[in-house]
């Protein structure tokens, strides 16, 4: 077991490789570089420019940028120098070996152009409110997901099933961002009015979620403010998680169906099983295989719908960062990002897979 | 999901406390798209307590279809089992009690053997617990005891080192080990009918003979009754007291073991035997019935066979045959040969049939 | 499947008689009639897939004639004693009711943005599927080396959210340009088409028929034209429909940041772009019209998807 996840995550490394080098080529290939957010304001002149792109290390070839920003040399060195870390080993080893520090291998993503703060600090910033929003939003999509298609798959035709089925088309064929923007009309326009439109809390009750503040705030108040939270998740989960269960629903509910009419579960049945244990332990687990494989796979879907649904939702998360830093231009920043979230859908497609092993005895390591 | 049969005519009485399962004049149905399929069209037999009988035909007779409907496993729908039908198995009539009672008797009092031990199983499960599930169900032991039965019940089908196998998977083991897993876990509550559906075979042949044995060593040791359901007679001369032919939903023949393979009435047994090699029809060549078993969709007009049959004429394709008494009260045969109607061609047919048994033959196409 | 050209039975024979009525080839008409014309007529069994063509036939021609009728210019705006903050509610001068703000009209948003989201839903995947079908072609027919590096890109393009990807490649080079926009859609859509080409390759390379071909001295490239695509264009049609409304609904939102087409060309994403602000006015026709549109048109692409799945699957009954 052990030795299969270390393999896969051998293998996982020249992907993860070649997205830095996508992630590179795509933010360094744009026309006007890096300089072309001044292209429009008359007071930045060519010198400015120029000082500005020596500050910031883009005045040196491409290859030498990148390599500097994987940390794998250190241009400020002369000769072999540059690839030679402080402690005489090669710069890319690991930070204890080298001494080096500089680098994404070394989990150093430089500063952002927008701010001149650590990139490191601004992602763990909005790491966690993202990380609440998905990881509601993955629990509730699961959960419904999963007893909406077992139940349509016992109860084939019935009309929950039908009424089901015109969700899933529905629901598929529905644009999430619009979807936040029709809740928001519904929920919290001069109509109804009983949610919050945005933002992770209640500004005039509690201090900017993730500020010193907010954490005396809630070590005092730790129920209301969970529940404050809670409460402004309510429309942002819903709007991710639809799409989702539309999809997964019927994946589910077709799995189920396959496994219901295996020959073990007629078995099952001739055992005297009751119908419950027939469906629930023999059929489900059976069912199940399948659906932890899609989920694996429908994970980036989770990171690209949470960009989608902070953007609506004011939450202050990656995605809003992301379109932040897009409208900045930004590199750093978007790296910063793309990186770290290409490496965890490799490590969810991981995940996926050695959850698929845990539970079928026939995957053998 | 109402699994029972919906009017409940009066029902007849009761069989005598010898007779441990009675099926009366038993229907089933499949609604399918265009309209309804009799896959089991009026069967009766029943059997003694501790007594064996064999269920004979060629695929889609409705073997399967007649053992799944005792066990009350097929859904309803597709399925529909006649009004009139009546299974009496332990002294009660158990088509018409509520499913959760049936789930009492399934795999206590009666157990199945399936026809495809490979799929079978649960493949996400070990043996061990698979067996144990149904032990700890039934005979409400607790987990080690039933851990306990498990096991002895697996070294009763020969499986070695029991103790270890029990936490083996089912795709760790051989189609026969899985088939002997499956009549260990039939067994494992002592029940008092084993449904064998055609145990062997989807089974090597060498694999085959072991099987059989333990079936029948086992339902000597338990004291079980067993309905062995094949498409192979030799099988059944081996195997069992009683024999019931069945040919496209309906019985053909039966009678005891002897009876039907030695002096066979139907033409379709006949045309069995014929079939199969042996070292007395040596030198000639050996004969298959022509053509196929019609399906529910499409049955010919009156007797069944006749579309197969050697012996057929014009009466065969105006009027079904009934099943009518040719000796003792359950030695029954349904063919036209064995009415009135069919005195005259009686003799020639039987004597064509011994003879085709001696030097075997190939069977005539029907006069025209 | 060994030979799927040689007749068989009455079908094939009804197949032969009007391949010879229609006067055309006899092999080519033949190929082309029993596997295209079986699939059409399961097609048009599906009530779904039928319902589905008969929408995005509407909003096509929507997009083709409607803006001819209802001409959009970006840059004329209602008079000035009509500009009012707020917008209007459906009536019958304007079945959609106006925007806030510019006090646009709904209806002639919608009609003129059915146009450019059309075209970049439907050309991006074109460009996906050519994009896909070459490099699948490649890696299924050269296979070893050049194989594995290819998948591996198609992996690593897998592993990035593309959408994310996406916005930020619409920022930095799409320029508010609908060609451009659409090239980018196309060039993140094509590594699902890839993959199944590839298989496609891969499976049928070893049958007998390729096999047979092969040895009667048939060129690689007729194998690859006349046997190997024609077997993969089933799968591939079936997943440009799940293209098509995925670019459809990803370029909304996309244009809705206000990263995707610029606002002289209405799309319906960016015509949604303020709608957020007016919240608190409770203009619900302006959002709401718009995405019922993507919704009509990413269904009708889906039930064609499912009619064309249905269709091409040897399994399912006519
Ligand atoms: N679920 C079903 N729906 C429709 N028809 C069915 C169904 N199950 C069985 N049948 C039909 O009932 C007939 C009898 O089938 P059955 O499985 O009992 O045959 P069998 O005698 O067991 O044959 P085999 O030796 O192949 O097991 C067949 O013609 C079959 O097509
Ligand atoms: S009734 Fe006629 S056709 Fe049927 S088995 Fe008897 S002889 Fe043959
Ligand atoms: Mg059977």
């Amino acid at each position: 077991m052990t030795k299969y996840i270390i393999r896969r995550m051998i293998q996982a490394i020249p992907v993860l490789f070649g997205i830095t080098i996508v992630v590179y080529g795509i933010l360094l290939a744009a026309p006007g570089g890096p300089t072309a957010k001044f292209n429009q304001n008359p007071r930045i002149t060519e010198e400015i420019k120029e000082k500005f792109k020596k500050a910031w290390g883009l005045d040196q070839p491409i290859p030498v940028q990148y390599c500097r920003w994987m940390g794998f040399c250190n241009p400020e060195n002369v000769g072999l120098q540059v690839f030679i870390g402080e402690t005489g080993w090669p710069n890319f080893l690991p930070t204890p070996i080298s001494g080096a520090t500089n680098g994404v291998l070394h989990g150093d993503f430089g500063f952002s152009i927008s701010s001149g703060e650590l990139v490191n600090t601004r992602i763990v910033r909005a790491a966690l409110p993202t990380l609440i929003l998905a990881g509601v939003a993955l629990f509730v999509w699961l959960v419904v997901a999963i007893l909406m298609g077992v139940y349509a798959a016992i109860h084939r035709y019935s009309l929950f099933d039908q009424a089901a089925t015109v969700f899933a088309y529905v629901g598929f064929a529905m644009p999430t961002f619009w979807l936040g923007i029709m809740l928001i009309f519904l929920f919290s326009g001069p109509g109804l009015n009983i949610l919050p439109a945005g933002g992770m809390t209640e500004t005039r009750l509690s201090p900017p979620f993730g500020s010193d503040e907010y954490w005396v705030y809630f070590g005092q108040k730790p129920l209301e403010a969970l529940s404050d939270v809670g409460w402004h998740l309510i429309l942002p989960v819903f709007t991710l998680v639809v799409v989702n269960i539309a999809g997964d629903s019927r994946f589910v509910r077709a799995s189920m169906l396959e496994a219901l009419n295996q020959d073990y579960v007629r078995t099952a049945k001739a055992k005297g099983l009751p119908g419950r244990t027939v469906t629930f332990k023999h059929a489900l687990r059976n069912a199940m295989l399948p659906v932890v494989t899609n989920i694996g796979l429908e994970i980036p879907f989770l990171f690209t719908g949470a960009i989608v649904t902070e953007t609506i939702f004011s939450w202050p998360g990656i995605g809003r960062l992301t379109i932040a830093a897009t409208n900045q231009f930004d590199y750093p920043v978007l790296m910063g990002v793309l990186l770290i979230s290409a490496t965890l859908v490799v490590l969810a497609n991981l995940l996926a897979d050695v959850a698929y092993a845990v539970i079928d005895p026939r995957i053998k390591f | 999901m109402t699994e029972t049969i919906s009017a409940t005519p009066p029902l007849g009485a009761p069989p005598d406390r010898d007779t441990l399962l009675e099926v009366r004049d038993l229907r089933t149905y499949f609604r399918v798209l265009d309209g309804t399929v009799p896959a089991v069209d009026g069967v009766s037999f029943s059997v003694g307590r501790g007594k064996t009988i064999g269920i004979v035909g060629e695929s889609g007779s409705g073997k399967s279809v007649t053992a799944l409907t005792i066990m009350r496993l097929l859904d309803i729908p597709p399925a529909e089992i006649g009004a009139e039908s009546e299974v009496w198995f332990d002294g009660r009539e158990i088509l018409r009690i509520p499913l959760n009672v049936m789930r009492k008797v399934r795999g206590k009092d009666m157990a199945m053997i399936f026809q495809e031990p490979l799929t079978s199983l649960n493949p996400v499960f070990t043996i061990g617990e698979q067996i144990a599930e149904q032990v700890r169900l039934h005979l409400k032991t607790s987990g080690r005891e039933a851990t306990d039965r498990s096991i002895e019940a697996l070294r009763l089908v020969g499986i070695p080192s029991p103790e270890s196998r029990i936490k083996q998977f089912p795709h760790e083991m051989s189609g026969g080990m899985r088939q002997r897993v499956m009549i260990a876990m039939a067994l494992s509550c002592e029940p008092k009918l084993i449904i064998a559906d055609e145990p062997t075979t989807a089974l090597d042949v060498t694999i085959q003979a072991q099987i059989l044995e333990l079936l029948k060593a086992i339902q000597q040791r338990t004291g079980s009754a067993l309905m062995l359901i094949t498409h192979d007679l030799g099988v059944v001369a081996e195997m069992v007291d009683h024999v019931v032919v069945m040919y496209a939903g309906q019985v053909v023949e039966q009678g005891t073991v002897e009876e039907v393979l030695l002096d066979p009435r139907a033409p379709y047994t006949m045309g069995l035997l014929e079939s199969i090699p042996s070292v007395e029809k040596r030198g000639g060549r050996l004969s298959v019935i022509k053509g196929v078993v019609p399906s529910p969709f499409n049955l010919p007009p009156a007797c069944r066979f006749e579309p197969r049959c050697p012996y057929a004429w014009d009466l065969c394709h105006e009027e079904a045959p009934p099943l009518s008494r040719v000796g003792s009260a359950d030695r029954l045969a349904r063919c036209h040969l064995h009415t009135s109607a069919g005195d005259s061609r009686r003799g020639a047919a039987l004597q064509q049939h011994i003879d085709a048994m001696r030097v075997g033959g190939t069977i005539r196409d029907a006069p025209a | 499947m060994t030979d799927s050209r040689k007749p068989q039975g009455a079908v094939a024979s009804d197949l032969v008689r009007r391949a010879e009525e229609a006067g055309q080839d006899y092999e080519v008409g033949l190929e082309s009639l029993s596997q295209m014309q079986l699939a059409w007529r399961k097609f048009k069994g599906h009530r779904l897939a039928l319902l589905g063509l008969t929408i995005l036939g509407i909003l096509i021609g929507v997009a083709v004639l409607g803006p001819l009728l209802l001409p959009y210019n970006f840059a004329t705006i209602p008079l000035p004693d009509k500009i009012v903050y707020e917008g209007r509610p459906p009536s019958a001068e304007h079945f959609f009711g106006e925007t806030g703000g510019l006090q646009r009209d709904v209806f002639r948003l919608v009609v003129n943005g059915a146009r450019t989201s059309l075209f970049i839903g439907f050309s991006s995947m074109f460009i996906g599927v050519v994009i896909g079908t070459i490099v699948g072609s490649i890696a299924g027919f050269v296979g070893g080396f050049v194989d594995n590096f290819l998948m591996r890109i198609v992996d690593v393009m897998l592993s990035l959210p593309v959408l994310f990807v996406i916005l930020v490649a619409s920022r930095f080079f799409g320029n508010g340009n609908v060609i451009l926009i659409v090239v980018i859609f196309g060039l993140f859509s094509w590594m699902g088409i890839s993959r199944l080409v590839r298989s496609q390759f891969l499976s049928i390379r070893e049958r007998e028929f390729v096999e047979a071909a092969r040895a009667v001295g048939v060129t690689d490239r007729r194998i690859i034209f006349r046997h190997i695509l024609p077997n993969a264009f089933s799968p591939i049609v079936v997943s440009s429909s799940l293209i098509v409304a995925g670019n459809i609904i990803g370029e909304a939102f996309v244009s809705f940041l206000g990263f995707g087409v610029n606002p002289t060309t209405p799309t319906w994403g960016n015509i949604l772009s303020n709608a957020l602000t007016f919240i608190p006015l409770g203009n619900w026709w302006w959002p709401l019209f718009p995405g019922m549109a993507i919704i009509l048109t990413v269904l009708a692409v889906n039930f064609i998807g499912d009619g064309l799945r249905d269709a091409f699957d040897p399994r399912s009954r006519a």
